[in-house]
């Protein structure tokens, strides 16, 4: 736990990766697929934020 | 109600693991009773900052902001830019030196060093009751949401909640507490910020969602020129003194739930740098949290199939959040948000109760019940007192239930607290005359002023039990910041008053606790960035810009 990037990183790829595989369906007020959207994001803060740990350990 | 799928509580499971395993990993650090309480001085700075922040973004921060939203509109803005970025700035720069200089570990703690014992005792009874609620409305928000929400029952979310907090806390304490914080809050960002993007489209963007709202709805200033000019009956005096002064200095500058996390930063830099890195993100939040409310009402408007629902024959603001949620979140997002606001429960609970731990563990238990007893029995003390602070939280959770906007409940707490507090710091830390009699009457008293403000003043139903009602407000919110100007005021000049009829204490025993008197390290040396100074103009530029933009 020297640094809490790390984790906060794998919390973010898993959530991520959890978000872009699941269908956008059952929103009456949005027809976007706002899963992969957010789930892209979360990636791609959970990779650098990884990253950023490793990089630091 | 929501159906959740799989996806859904996959999410609310993983920040579960993730949570305890953070308060397990931490456990193993927790070595002394100050690694417990004080998290050892050792956080960097953008922890620190992030956890500062988190810490304030309990129930009232997402659901209460977002019902604020809907019933005021972006009035509600002022909590951010105006009642809490320039205490803030102050808080940083003026304040965090004595804290972190004094080397107190709490706020209590320092009103020993600069006064007395008494004044102490007194302001560690108050904030520990203040925390109890804080906490209590956190846990009420949540199993008010999962009950209707989720069709979960009232008292299997709250001791759901409550267990999960009670594992990190008491494992982890402070530092356990903090880290959790950090990554509550990257998951309410990312949670929430969805909502308002999707939510303000649906409107037509900004200018559509204006076009179908009163114009009141969406400026800042322009309708404060009266009470009636403006759905919270506040004038722009009332705004700048009971929000902007009083209440907001109040709580970021004296409330340990905050100041707590400053203390735990590394160095007196990181400290003074701490709650200004934090006010970048705060300027941010209304954005996040406020925006999907004000959004609501315009959606209303829209004939698209969303309307807020009734409690009491009047719109239950407080279901403003969720009712978004269920509109504009698919499965998978759904659960990210309803794991964001798990998250800022959690973090509203976990804040209080490790601040409530320090300030009886050694505030109460320590300075007066048990003064020399061995660390390890203080470490065992403070992951007692997690447990008893959880327990009487769930008995405040049932309080807050009589009220339908809980940021007003909690802002009623704050004002018997805080802006007395503020007044007494004010004095004490930039007046060496100030004396410690004059300390705690003027703190009493100050109390006292706003309890009898309430008992002589209704609003919507609220107050008035002293029988005899001399005005009536137009929202409690309006009552609540009326009664911190009327408690700072009393606190201030009866303070002064008594300072002047008693003897201060020598200059000798004032230093590095009275502006003035004594040195702190410089940091000229540093790039402008590491500066609290340099650093704290430029957020005060970006605040006004912003007032500017939404006036």
């Amino acid at each position: 736990m020297n640094d809490l990037k790390l984790p906060i990183g794998v919390f973010f790829l898993i959530l991520g990766a959890l978000l872009c595989f699941t269908p956008s369906a059952g929103a009456p007020l949005t027809d976007a697929p706002v899963n992969l959207y957010v789930g892209v994001c979360a990636l791609t803060f959970g990779a650098v934020m990884a990253w950023a740990g490793r990089h630091r350990a | 109600m929501l159906h959740l799928r799989a996806v859904d509580y996959a999410i609310l499971i993983l920040y579960f693991a993730f949570v305890l395993g953070i308060g397990m990993v931490v456990r193993r650090r927790v070595k002394s009773s100050g690694d417990f309480l004080n998290s050892g001085h050792s956080s960097p700075v953008w922890i620190t900052s992030l956890a500062f922040i988190a810490a304030n973004l309990g129930a009232q921060e997402v659901m209460g902001m977002c019902a604020s939203g809907a019933k005021y509109g972006i009035l509600t803005f002022h909590f951010y830019w105006i009642g809490a970025v320039p205490a803030m700035i102050f808080a940083g720069v003026f304040m965090m030196p004595f804290y972190y200089g004094s080397k107190a570990r709490s706020v209590p703690e320092y009103l020993r060093l600069r006064f007395d014992d008494k004044t102490r005792a007194l302001n560690a009874l108050t904030f520990a009751a203040m925390t109890i609620f804080s906490s209590g409305i956190s846990m009420y928000a949540l199993g008010k949401l999962f009950q209707l929400v989720l069709g979960w029952s009232f008292e299997q979310s709250v001791l759901l909640s409550a267990a999960i907090v009670l594992i990190y806390t008491f494992t982890g304490g402070l530092t356990g507490a903090i880290y959790n914080e950090v990554l509550q809050f990257f998951l309410i960002v990312i949670g929430f910020a969805p909502l308002a993007i999707l939510a303000v489209a649906k409107t037509g963007g900004w200018q559509g969602m204006a076009s179908r709202l009163d114009p009141v709805m969406t400026h800042t200033w322009r309708y404060l020129g009266s009470p009636a000019e403006n759905p919270m009956g506040m004038e722009a005096f009332g705004m700048v003194a009971g929000l902007g002064f009083v209440l907001s200095f109040g709580y970021w500058c004296t409330d340990f739930l905050v100041v707590q996390r400053a203390l735990a930063a590394e160095s007196m830099s990181a400290a003074r740098r701490t709650p200004i890195i934090a006010s970048i993100p705060k300027m941010i939040m209304p954005f996040i949290v406020i925006v999907p409310g004000i959004a609501a009402m315009a959606l209303m408007k829209m004939n698209v199939g969303y309307t807020l629902p009734m409690k009491d024959g009047a719109y239950d603001y407080d279901m403003a959040l969720t009712t978004m949620m269920a509109q504009f979140y698919p499965s998978g997002l759904l659960g990210l948000g309803l794991t964001a606001l798990m998250a800022s429960f959690m973090s509203g609970m976990a804040g209080n109760v490790t601040a409530f731990n320090t300030v009886f563990t050694c505030d109460l238990y320590q300075a007066h019940i048990r003064p020399h007893a061995s660390d390890s029995h203080y470490l065992l003390v403070g992951r007692l007192t997690t447990v008893g602070g959880i327990a009487l939280s769930i008995a405040a959770a049932y309080m807050a239930q009589s009220y339908n906007n809980i940021l007003d409940v909690l802002q009623l707490v704050f004002s018997f607290v805080n802006p007395p507090l503020f007044a007494t710091f004010l004095l004490g830390m930039f007046w060496k005359r100030t004396t410690s009699h004059g300390a705690f009457y003027g703190l009493l008293s100050g109390t006292l002023g706003a309890a009898v403000t309430h008992g002589l003043t209704v609003a919507e139903g609220k107050g008035g039990w002293l029988g005899t009602t001399l005005h009536v407000f137009p929202s409690t919110m309006a009552q609540n910041l009326w009664m911190s100007i009327m408690a700072w005021s009393v606190c201030f000049v009866l303070t002064i008053a008594v300072s002047l009829a008693t003897r201060p204490k020598p200059e000798s025993e004032l230093h590095g606790l009275v502006w003035g008197l004594g040195k702190f390290p410089p940091d000229a040396g540093e790039p402008w960035y590491r500066r609290p100074v340099p650093l704290a103009i430029a957020v005060a530029v970006a605040a006004t810009i912003l007032n500017l933009l939404f006036w």
